[in-house]
C-alpha cells in the first residue's frame, strides 16, 4: 500500500525534476559556459533515481503480492514462483512502460557521464531535447498507464500471469530488448542537438557510435532471446514467423545496422552527414512506431484499438510531434551543417556503404509496408488480408543474393579509391564456393537454381569473411560480425530446407518412425508443481545407430489463470535438434505427438551470438584507431 | 598461367550446365504428406492467435487438415484449394496476400522505393562536381 504510494510520488518527483533540468540547462545554454555544472548532472541523476525507486516499488509490490495495486492484481498470483513475480513486473502494459521510462532516463544519465569531453552546448541541447521525450513518457505513464492505481476493496488473490510468459528467457527478454529499443532515443536527441550546435563532424560521429553500438547489441540480443523463446515455447519449432510484433523489433534493428555503417563513413570521411542525421531520426521514430503498434493493441485487430484508443492516440500524437520537431530543426539548420561536398569514386568504401544502406533500407521498407499495409487496408476499405512469410520471402530472398555479394567485397574496399586486384586467391574462393554450394544443394535434395544461387551467395560471404578475418589491416570486429551473419543465413537456409517432421496420434506403448529413427511412447506420468499440474510423456528415440535418446515433453495445466500449455522437449546436438511436443486430444486415449528434426538450430543461435560479439569488440577497442 | 585461367572457365561452364540441368527436372505430381504441410503452413488458423493451420491443434485446424487431405486425394491442385478457401473464408485465411487490386501497392511500393534509392545513389556517385 505505502510502497505503491512511494512509487507513484516518486514518478511525480521524477517529472518535476524535468522542470529543474529544463530551467538550469536553458540558463547554462544562454551563458555559453564551456563546462556544464555538476548541478545538471546531479539533477539527471536524481531523475533516474526517482524512476528507479518507482520501478523498485513496483517490483516490491509484485514480490509481496500487494493486491491493492491494480497492476499487481491483474498480472500476478501468490502461487507464482518468486522469479516470475519479479519478471511479471514488466510482463504487462503498465510495468513495461515504466521500464521504458527507466531506460529512457538511464541512457541520458549514461550519455551525460560519457560525453564529458564534448562541447557543453551540444550536451545541454541533447539534455533539453531528451527531456522532451522524457516528459512525454512521464505524462503518458501517469495519465494513461499508471502502474500504481489502487483498487478497492482490496482483493485477496490476483488474476495471474499468462503461463506462456512464465519462462526464464522471456523474463529477461524485455529488459534486454528495451535497452536496445529505447537506447535509440539518445541517438535521436544527440543527432538533433548536433545539428543545432553545428557539431555534425568526426568527433560527434566517434562519440555517438558508442550509443549506436550499444543499442544495436542489446536489440540484437533481445531479438535473439525472443526467437529462442518462440522456438521452444510456442511448440512448433519455428523461431521467426514474420509476426507484426517481431517485425517492429526488426525495423529499428535494420535501421540501426544501416546507421552503424553510415556513422563510420562520417567518422572517417565526413561524408553522408545529412543522411546520417535522417537515419538517426528514422531509427527512433521506428522504435516509437513499434511502441505504438504493440501498446495500442492495433496489431491484433483494429477493433481492439477502437475499444481503448487513448493510449494509442497519445503515442501516435507524441510521435507526430517529435517527427515534426525533428523536421523543423532539420530544415532550419540544414544549410548550416551540410554545405561541404566531396566526390565519391565508384570503387570505394563510400560506395560500398551507400549500397549497404540502399539494400538495408529496401529490406526495411518491405518489413514496414508488410506490417502496416494490412492495417490501412482494414481501416480504409474494411478488407482483411494476411501478410505472411510468402510475401517476405518473395520480396527479400532474391535481393539477398546481390546484397551478400556486395557485403563480401565491401570490407575489401578502401576509403576514397580502391584499385582492384583479382588474384589467384579470389578465384580459389569462387571455385570453392561453387563446389561447396553444389554439394550442399545436392545433399539436402533441393535441386532448384534459386536455392543454389542463395547458397552460392551465402557461402561466398562466409568464405570471403573467413579470408578477410586473417588480414590484420581489416576491421576485425566488422568482419567477425559479417562472418556471423553469413553463418546465420546458411544455418537458416539449411534449417528450413532439411527440417523433417511427423505428426501422429498414438496411445501409450505405440511407436512410429521418422527417417531411420524409431520413436517409442513409453509411459505417462502426472506431476504436481506449485502453480500447475503437469502430464509428462516419456519417449525413447532409437536413432540409426541404435542409441537411445530420452525425451520428456509436457502438457502443463496452469490453474491461475486456467490455461494449458505444451512444453517441448528438445535434444540439441551440433548438427540437429530433436524436438518433440505432446498434446491432449479431447475425450480420447490418444495423444497428439509432433516429432521434428531441426538441423543446425544451435548454429542459428551461435551465429547470432557471433554477430553480437562483433559489436562488443567494436565497443571495447574504440580507443585503438583502426581503419575499417 | 593462361591454361590455369582456362581451366577455371571450364569449371564455371561445367557448373553453369548443371544449373540448366536442374530446371529440367520435372516435379512429381502425386500428392504427398509434404504437399499437405506446404498448404497448411500457408493458412491462418482463424480461431487462434497468429498461428498457422499446420501449427495449431485446434478443432478448426484439425478439420481443415482433413479437408485439405481429401481435396488433394480428389486430385485438386494447390491453387484450386487456396482459391476455394479464399472464396469461403476471405483473403484473411491465406498468408500469401497474392496480387490483386487491393494488394498491388503492397507489392510494388517496396520495389519502387528500391528503384528510387538506386537512382539517388547513381546520381550521387556519377555526378561531376
Amino acid at each position: 500500500m505505502i510502497i505503491s504510494q512511494l512509487g507513484y510520488y516518486s514518478l511525480i518527483f521524477g517529472l518535476l525534476t524535468s522542470i529543474f533540468i529544463f530551467f538550469n540547462s536553458s540558463i547554462q545554454l544562454k551563458k555559453n559556459s564551456p563546462i556544464i555544472s555538476d548541478k545538471i548532472t546531479g539533477l539527471i541523476g536524481f531523475q533516474f533515481f526517482f524512476v528507479f525507486i518507482s520501478f523498485i516499488s513496483l517490483i516490491y509490490s509484485f514480490v509481496i503480492s500487494d493486491f491493492s495495486n491494480e497492476t499487481v492484481y491483474n498480472n500476478s498470483h501468490t502461487t507464482k514462483p518468486l522469479f516470475y513475480k519479479i519478471t511479471g513486473t514488466w510482463g504487462n502494459h503498465e510495468g513495461s512502460l515504466l521500464l521504458w521510462l527507466l531506460v529512457l532516463s538511464g541512457v541520458l544519465l549514461g550519455f551525460i557521464i560519457k560525453s564529458k569531453n564534448e562541447p557543453s552546448n551540444f550536451r545541454l541541447l541533447t539534455t533539453l531535447l531528451h527531456q522532451i521525450i522524457v516528459i512525454g513518457f512521464f505524462v503518458f505513464v501517469l495519465k494513461t498507464s499508471n502502474p500504481f492505481n489502487e483498487i478497492f476493496p482490496v482483493q485477496t488473490e490476483g488474476l495471474g500471469l499468462n503461463p506462456i510468459l512464465q519462462d526464464p528467457i522471456l523474463g529477461i527478454h524485455p529488459p534486454i530488448l528495451y535497452l536496445g529499443y529505447v537506447g535509440t532515443s539518445i541517438i535521436f536527441s544527440a543527432a538533433l542537438a548536433s545539428m543545432i550546435s553545428n557539431y555534425v563532424n568526426k568527433s560527434w560521429a566517434k562519440n555517438i557510435k558508442f550509443w549506436i553500438l550499444f543499442s544495436w547489441i542489446f536489440l540484437t540480443g533481445g531479438i535473439l532471446l525472443g526467437s529462442i523463446w518462440a522456438y521452444y515455447e510456442l511448440g512448433w519449432g519455428g523461431f521467426w514467423f514474420w509476426d507484426p510484433v517481431e517485425n517492429v523489433s526488426l525495423m529499428p534493428w535494420l535501421s540501426l545496422t544501416a546507421l552503424l555503417h553510415c556513422i563510420v563513413t562520417l567518422e572517417k570521411r565526413e561524408l553522408f552527414k545529412k543522411w546520417t542525421i535522417i537515419l538517426c531520426i528514422i531509427t527512433f521514430a521506428l522504435s516509437m512506431v513499434g511502441t505504438f503498434l504493440v501498446r495500442s493493441g492495433i496489431l491484433n485487430s483494429v477493433h481492439t484499438f477502437a475499444n481503448d484508443p487513448s493510449r494509442g492516440i497519445y503515442i501516435l500524437t507524441f510521435l507526430l510531434v517529435l517527427v515534426l520537431l525533428s523536421f523543423v530543426i532539420f530544415v532550419i539548420y540544414e544549410n548550416k551543417n551540410f554545405t561541404q561536398k566531396s566526390e565519391i569514386f565508384v570503387l570505394s568504401k563510400e560506395t560500398a556503404v551507400l549500397i549497404n544502406n540502399w539494400f538495408i533500407l529496401y529490406f526495411l521498407s518491405v518489413v514496414l509496408i508488410g506490417t502496416i499495409y494490412p492495417i490501412f487496408l482494414d481501416v480504409i476499405l474494411d478488407e482483411q488480408i494476411s501478410v505472411g512469410p510468402p510475401f517476405y520471402n518473395k520480396l527479400i530472398l532474391p535481393f539477398l543474393i546481390p546484397f551478400v555479394l556486395f557485403m563480401s567485397i565491401g570490407p575489401s574496399m578502401k576509403w576514397i579509391k580502391t584499385n582492384f586486384k583479382i588474384g589467384a586467391k579470389s578465384f580459389f574462393v569462387i571455385v570453392f564456393t561453387l563446389v561447396l554450394s553444389f554439394f550442399t544443394v545436392n545433399f539436402i535434395g533441393e535441386k532448384n537454381v534459386f536455392i543454389l544461387l542463395l547458397f552460392i551467395g551465402f557461402f561466398y560471404l562466409f568464405l570471403k569473411s573467413l579470408d578477410q578475418l586473417r588480414e590484420k589491416t581489416k576491421n576485425f570486429a566488422q568482419i567477425f560480425s559479417h562472418t556471423g551473419f553469413s553463418l546465420l543465413l546458411i544455418s537458416i537456409l539449411l534449417n528450413s530446407f532439411s527440417s523433417k517432421e511427423i505428426v501422429k496420434n498414438i496411445q501409450v506403448g505405440e511407436s512410429f518412425i521418422l527417417k531411420n529413427e524409431k520413436i517409442i511412447f513409453k509411459k505417462i506420468a502426472i506431476e504436481k508443481e506449485k502453480n500447475y499440474e503437469s502430464i509428462v510423456g516419456f519417449f525413447e528415440i532409437l536413432d540409426d545407430k541404435n542409441r537411445i535418446i530420452n525425451l520428456q515433453p509436457e502438457i502443463r495445466i496452469y490453474n491461475e489463470p486456467e490455461m494449458t500449455t505444451s512444453e517441448a522437449s528438445i535434444k540439441t546436438t551440433l548438427f540437429k535438434d530433436r524436438f518433440i511436443t505432446i498434446n491432449i486430444i479431447k475425450d480420447q486415449n490418444f495423444f497428439n505427438i509432433r516429432y521434428q528434426h531441426k538441423p543446425f538450430m544451435i548454429w542459428i543461435w551461435i551465429s547470432t551470438l557471433i554477430i553480437i560479439m562483433g559489436g562488443m569488440f567494436a565497443i571495447f577497442r574504440k580507443n585503438k584507431e583502426v581503419n575499417i | 598461367m593462361k591454361s590455369k585461367k582456362l581451366s577455371i572457365i571450364k569449371i564455371i561452364i561445367f557448373f553453369f550446365l548443371i544449373f540448366i540441368n536442374y530446371n529440367s527436372i520435372a516435379k512429381s505430381s502425386t500428392y504427398s504428406e509434404e504437399q499437405t504441410i506446404n498448404i497448411t503452413k500457408n493458412l491462418r488458423c482463424l480461431i487462434c492467435q497468429g498461428q498457422t493451420i499446420h501449427e495449431s491443434n485446434s478443432d478448426f485446424a484439425e478439420s481443415m487438415k482433413k479437408f485439405i487431405k481429401s481435396e488433394l486425394e480428389n486430385g485438386k491442385t494447390n491453387e484450386e484449394i487456396f482459391s476455394s478457401l479464399v472464396e469461403k473464408y476471405g483473403q484473411w485465411i491465406v498468408y500469401d496476400p497474392g496480387i490483386s487490386k487491393n494488394t498491388f501497392l503492397l507489392w510494388t511500393l517496396p520495389l519502387l522505393l528500391f528503384l528510387i534509392g538506386g537512382a539517388i545513389i547513381v546520381k550521387k556517385i556519377f555526378k561531376k562536381i
